[in-house]
This record gives C-alpha cells, structure tokens and sequence, in this order.
C-alpha cells in the first residue's frame, strides 16, 4: 500500500482522504486541531449573531480506515522525506499538504489593538462574536471596513461585510448617522471587472463610500485613524479590518518552496511542489493565483486525488466563491484561468444555495453529494456562462 | 539599482493580476524593478491607475504573442 500523509484536516485534506480507496492507499492526517470549522459561517456569526455550531470532530468525519493523528506540526523535510511534529517525525511515499492560512496582524502596526478589542470576521469564533458585540454597541459614526493586504481568503469577503454591515445598519435604523466606507487595495471595488460591474450599483445605491488603491500601512488606534501605502488616511469609529493572511506557520527544508507570505509555491494545474513530485499542496496553502476558498480546496483534493491513482488530471483554476449582497441575495464569482470572471447578477436562489451549503458541509467532506457537485460545476462552466451573458437579450 | 522583482500573473484566475502587482509593491523598495507578466487584457488600465495613484513609473507595456510584460520602476514607496 502507498503510504500517504496529509497535513492538515480542514476541507482540503478531509475531502482529499475520502476520495481515495483506504485498500490502495495507507492514509493518515495530521493536525494541531481536533476539530474542523466551517468557515464561511463566521460572516453570520458577526453580522447576523448567528449560533457558532460550526465545529466537528475531525475523526468523525473521516471514512473507515483513514487514521487520525492530534500533533502540531513543526517543520516538513522534502529531502529527508520527514513530517516533524513536537513530538514524533512521520516518513511518507506521498505527501499532499493542506494546512490552510492563517490570519496574522503581526505585520501591521496598530492592528493587534485595534483587532484585540473589535474582533473581526476572519480568524475565529471569539474574534466573530466580539465583532457582532461591537455591531450592537454601535450608535452612530464612521464605519471603515477593509482588507488590510492584498491577499485575502475568499475575495468576496470583504464586500460581502460591507454589504451586511450596511443592512444591519438599516434594519438598526441607524443610517441617518452612519458613514459607512470601505477600503480595498485594488482599483474598483471587487477587483474583477466583470463581477464590479454587478456591484457597483448596489454600493451606490445604499450609500457606501468605496476608497480604492487603499492598500493599509499602519493604523493608529488612540487616534482612530488608518494610514495606506499610497499616503491616504481613513477616520473611523468602528473599524472592521480583515487582517492579513499568510501560510501556516510551518518550516520547511528547502525554505525555499515558501513565498514570501509562506504560501508554498506549486505548479497551477497539478499542485505539485516542483522538483518533488511525490509531494503536493491544496486549498489555501499554495501561491497559486486563485482565490483562497473551500471550493478550491475541494476541486485541488479531486484532481490530486486523480493524479495520486495514475489519472492524468489536471486544476483549470476554476472558482467558485459564494457572494453575499445583502438583503437575502447572493451571487457567486466564477472563473478559471482561461476564463474571464461572469458577470452573475445576485438571486435569492443563490443565496439560498450558499445557505444551504452549511446544511449539507459536512456531508460533502464524505464525498456524498460529488455527483450533484460535479453537475454543477458542468452547468455553470464560465466559458458556458459567459457565452449565455453575451447572447442574453437586454432588459 | 536596486532588486528586480519577477510577477508572474499570467493566467490568474480571480482575483487577478493586480493582486500580484500589490504584493510585489507590498515588498519592494525604491529602486526596484517589477516585471509583470499577465494575460488578462485588463491589466494594462489597471497598471495604469496604479501607477497614477502610487507615484510609480512604467518604464514599458509590451504586447508579446503570448503575454503581456509591464516593466515597472519603484520610484515611490
């Protein structure tokens, strides 16, 4: 049997482990947690005060045969072909690594305060929850909500606060006395033209200020202001700022795979780590430029999960990230790298859809719904979508 | 002369190229060079704006069979 370690069981190494057969492949997961989190539910925890049941043993979710092992991870050797945790070092033949990111304030002067006392909807449910009791102690002011550096998981993430922040402030009947502004390094409020083009009206609608190319440099909490790299500055009185967000915190030999954020730099299509092509990496750990999501990390695991039984397969960069837009409507962002993003306008039955996500995660990670999944992803290919938006008949 | 800094954004799925460029500018000091290499059409108004807003100079956008390489000058950071 092939003995096959993976590090790392969010939904990249779960979903990976349980699409192989358990009687070909000797697999054994490895992670500091015990449990695995459903993410994309800290947006409703602090916008909405929804319940944090989010969490699930990770064995639990595991088929048959697959081991389980709680240690940290402390460093990986690819050329003595060792996992070191604190307290064992594990040999491999295959080697995928799905260990996630992380989010880090570290590098930014004045976000670990700002952070400590006004949470944010990125790093946990503590963070989530503290960021919902800022929310209900808000009674008017500036709000400043943004990414603070270029890379962030999952890219409609920041709009999508600021479109629930906006509603909340509504329904709060608070809008009279609130500016809501929102920051984004990038040259338009989502970085992709197509998707802009569908948000654009609905921020100006609801009265949102957009300040672009505001890439954060430091931030100075006593006199509550942000400072970007291009020399501009943002006032507030609530700050909702999504921290930067790096690799794990792992060592490597060479250290060389690691870029600068220590993402681990593979090859786009077959996720290998180039000179170790016994070694992979998926989901939000790698430096591919796509978007850092569960969708990525699910359709990363299939193809390896291929590649590792001899199939050739290979990643098309395709994304699929669910778009909150506020007031029960969503969209999602699709696009490959052959394949210009589709301009998708939002519906209630694709805010339905990211709902009902939730419902059926933990399913999904056992490979259950594959063939309603795979059906999907055919469906709403974006060269297909976007031959239908070009041929749709104006309104 | 300082460092150059290679991006290789060519075929980026979303959120694109300028993702790539704002890391690259992230890490880099003046006296710089960014080479940027990328496929999405749009990238050039992009750079453009960036560049505008940045204080930063474009030495040269060169349209080539495959790709798109914009040499960038850090003259401001």
């Amino acid at each position: 049997m092939e003995k096959l370690l993976i590090v790392g069981g969010g939904a990249g190494g779960i979903i990976l482990a349980n699409s192989l057969d358990a009687k070909k492949f000797d697999i054994t997961i490895i992670d500091k947690s015990t449990v695995n989190v459903f993410q994309p539910a800290l947006l409703y925890i602090a916008f909405k005060g929804a319940k944090p049941n989010i969490m699930k043993s990770t064995s639990k979710l595991l088929k048959r045969g697959i081991k389980f092992i709680n240690e940290e991870v402390k460093k990986i050797d690819l050329d003595a072909r060792q996992v070191i945790t604190v307290k064992n070092s594990y040999n491999y033949n295959k080697l995928v690594i799905a260990t996630g990111s992380i989010t880090d304030t570290s590098s930014i002067k004045g976000l670990p305060e700002v952070n400590a006392k006004f949470g944010d909807y990125h790093t946990n449910i503590e963070n989530a929850q503290k960021l919902w009791v800022n929310l209900n102690n808000f009674n008017g002011g500036t709000i400043a909500l943004g990414q603070s550096s270029p890379t962030c998981k999952c890219p409609p993430s920041p709009l999508e606060g600021v479109f629930l922040v906006e509603e909340f402030i509504k329904k709060k009947k608070l809008k009279d006395k609130t500016k809501i502004i929102f920051f984004t390094p990038y040259p338009r409020a989502y970085p992709a033209e197509p998707m802009d083009e569908v948000v654009e009206p609905l921020i100006k609608a609801r009265g949102i200020a957009v300040n672009t190319f505001f890439d954060v440099d430091y931030i100075d909490p006593e006199k509550k202001v942000i400072h970007s790299i291009e020399g501009d500055s943002i006032q507030y009185d609530l700050p909702i700022i999504i921290p930067p967000c790096v690799g794990a915190n792992i060592s490597y030999n060479p250290a060389t795979v690691l870029d600068s954020d220590r993402y681990i730099k593979v090859d786009k299509y077959t996720m290998q780590i180039p000179g170790y092509e016994d070694v992979f990496a998926i989901g939000d750990a790698t430096a591919i430029p796509t978007a850092k999501s569960g969708v990525t990390a699910h359709l990363q695991a299939k193809i390896v999960a291929k590649i590792l039984n001899n199939v050739n397969a290979k990643f098309n960069g395709r994304t699929n990230c669910p778009f909150d837009m506020g007031y029960g409507k969503a969209s999602f962002v699709i696009g490959s790298y052959t394949d210009p993003v589709v301009k998708y306008p939002p519906s209630r039955i694709k805010h339905f859809m990211k709902i009902m996500m939730e419902k059926i995660y933990w399913q999904s990670l056992k490979g259950t719904f594959d063939p309603i999944f795979d059906f999907y992803f055919s469906r709403t290919d974006p060269a297909k979508l976007n031959k239908h938006s070009k041929n749709a008949k104006p309104v | 002369m300082g460092n150059k800094i290679f991006v290789d954004a060519r075929g980026s799925s979303c959120p694109g190229p300028i993702v790539e460029l704002s890391k690259a500018y992230r890490n880099s000091v003046v006296g710089d060079t960014i080479e940027l290499w990328a496929t999405d059409p749009g990238v050039k108004a992009d750079v453009n704006s960036w560049a505008q807003k940045t204080k930063n100079k474009i030495d040269s956008i060169t349209d080539q069979t495959d790709k798109i390489v914009i040499i960038i000058e850090i003259t401001n950071r």
